[in-house]
């Protein structure tokens, strides 16, 4: 971190222009003053909500359709030149497009579903056939449930997959909301406040902005990775490395 | 005579590995099939259990048969405590009210007999391979089942964990007296524990003889003298003409 504000320093010291490259301690400033400001508490509520938002329906349309289509081919036939499609589609593209269908409180979430939704998708699909075909084969042959087998054996085994998955989405829903909040200019919203001040060539504060969103993105990410280990834990219980307790 | 095995085949593409594997086993006994490595042993339990399809031969008396296996690996669940994997392999007792009733008698009890009731809670990567090998075979015994196959259920430990393995495998088989079908590439296994070996040949497998070993199990022990004679006869059916000079017959 310091070497990171170090070469910062040096840069601005270089650049000597503030429009261009403000010193870190400006852009400290200059987020010192967006925190007292009117505006930055419901910038933050609004952004994060639609970031939250956004999350929720890309993990709930992925995991659905990812984990259909790791157990039966149709779905993933039918799913296939969607999510190519919309890997291939720019993001200002799609952004673009939405400002034509949607409210400009709902293009930043929704460009953000489009955005994270396949790489959720994926992760369920590969999750779905991460369960080591010999465990279940064993549970076959001891005629264990099929519930049973999803809930102790294919979940389990789906879990890291599925929560790198989600974290990656999680980081790009932060981008997406961003990106679509700047070109569309919802009310109360992080990129509405960093179009504003680009507008007003106040650079130290564009990267305020910036650096509340890194910050946010940062925020919860750490929160998901505390909420991913609690429930790996609970399926799987493998976070201690093997200790041959029982080794006589 | 009321399990029987008839001109069983099977190919992997162009590998053939069983060619004409036929045998008749009793009704609750212990019965090997020996055989060198990559014969196709495994086969032959993959097939009886139903996990693989034969491409031409008869099973007969094995219908409605119910089925435990202890596979060559332990198969175990590595986010299960040992408590735990014989629940899960045990879940389907709780659909019939008489069996569920009898599920944590069941695992307390099999987890005793195999020595690992200390360690229920742990999960097999805190457990030495022999344990976990232990855990495997309890669970294949804790499963009610009508026949019980074992693969190398007791190769890839030292010899002081074979023997716990062998002892503890009897005292869970006296129990219930399910036929058991083991199969080994070690002469030993079969000497001390089965009473019958069916010979395999080298791949492509074919039943090279059967050995009816009529020795009560308690007076098998290493070295003796009872059990040599069997011995002798199971090289000779191995191809190995005498003890002395073991070279295979070609």
């Amino acid at each position: 971190m310091a070497a990171f504000l170090a070469v910062w320093q040096l840069a601005a010291a270089l650049v000597k222009s503030n429009l261009i490259l403000p010193r870190p301690w400006e852009a400290g400033l200059a987020l010192w003053h967006l925190l007292g400001g009117a505006g930055f508490w419901g910038a933050v509520a609004g952004t994060m909500l639609r970031v939250l938002e956004a999350f929720a329906f890309s993990l709930c349309f992925g995991l659905g359709s990812g984990a259909l289509s790791g157990f039966y081919p149709e779905v993933k036939a039918f799913m296939s030149p969607f999510i190519t499609g919309v890997r291939a589609t720019p993001v200002l593209a799609l952004i673009l497009l939405a400002m034509f269908w949607f409210p400009s409180t709902q293009v930043p979430v929704f460009s953000a579903v489009l955005m994270a939704f396949p790489v959720i998708y994926t992760s369920a699909e590969t999750g779905g056939h991460a369960a080591e075909q010999r465990l279940v084969q064993m549970a076959e042959l001891f005629h264990v449930p099929k519930t049973t087998i999803f809930w102790r054996l294919r979940v389990p085994s789906a879990l890291p997959y599925l929560f790198s998955g989600a974290k990656n989405a999680l980081g790009l829903s932060w981008k997406v909301v961003v990106a679509g909040e700047v070109l569309a200019q919802p009310r109360m919203a992080l990129g509405t406040g960093m179009q504003d001040a680009r507008l007003s060539l106040e650079t130290p504060t564009v990267f305020a902005w910036a650096i509340t969103t890194i910050l946010l993105c940062g925020l919860t990410e750490y929160f998901f990775g505390l909420l991913a280990t609690k429930l790996s834990a609970k399926f799987r219980q493998m976070e201690e490395a093997p200790d041959r307790r029982g080794e006589q | 005579m009321s399990l029987s095995v008839k001109n069983l085949q099977k190919s992997f593409g162009s590998l053939h590995v069983l060619q004409d594997v036929s045998f008749e086993m009793e009704d609750s006994s212990i019965v090997a099939i020996l055989g060198p490595s990559g014969c196709g042993k495994t086969t032959i339990l993959n097939i009886l259990s139903g996990i693989m399809r034969a491409d031409s031969g008869d099973l007969a008396g094995f219908e409605g048969k119910r089925f435990s296996y202890c596979f060559q690996e332990p198969r175990l669940l590595g986010w299960l405590s040992a408590e735990d994997n014989l629940r899960f392999a045990l879940s389907s007792l709780l659909r019939f009210r008489k069996e569920s009733s009898s599920l944590e008698w069941r695992i307390e009890r099999f987890l005793r007999e195999s020595g690992l009731f200390e360690f229920k809670g742990y999960r097999p990567n805190q457990l030495s391979g022999g344990m976990q090998k232990r855990l495997a075979l309890a669970r294949a015994f804790a499963f009610p089942s009508d026949i019980l196959l074992l693969d190398e259920a007791f190769s890839a430990v030292d010899l002081r964990q074979k023997i716990e393995l062998m002892r503890a495998f009897l005292r869970l088989w006296a129990d219930e007296k399910p036929t058991v079908i083991i199969v080994s590439h070690d002469i030993h296994d079969a000497l001390f524990l089965a009473d019958q070996v069916v010979v395999l040949s080298q791949r492509p497998a074919r039943v090279e003889g059967s050995l009816h070993i009529d020795l009560p199990h308690e007076k098998r022990t290493f070295a003796s003298p009872e059990l040599s004679r069997f011995e002798v006869e199971l090289y000779r059916l191995l191809g190995f003409d005498h003890l002395d000079n073991p070279v295979p017959r070609c």
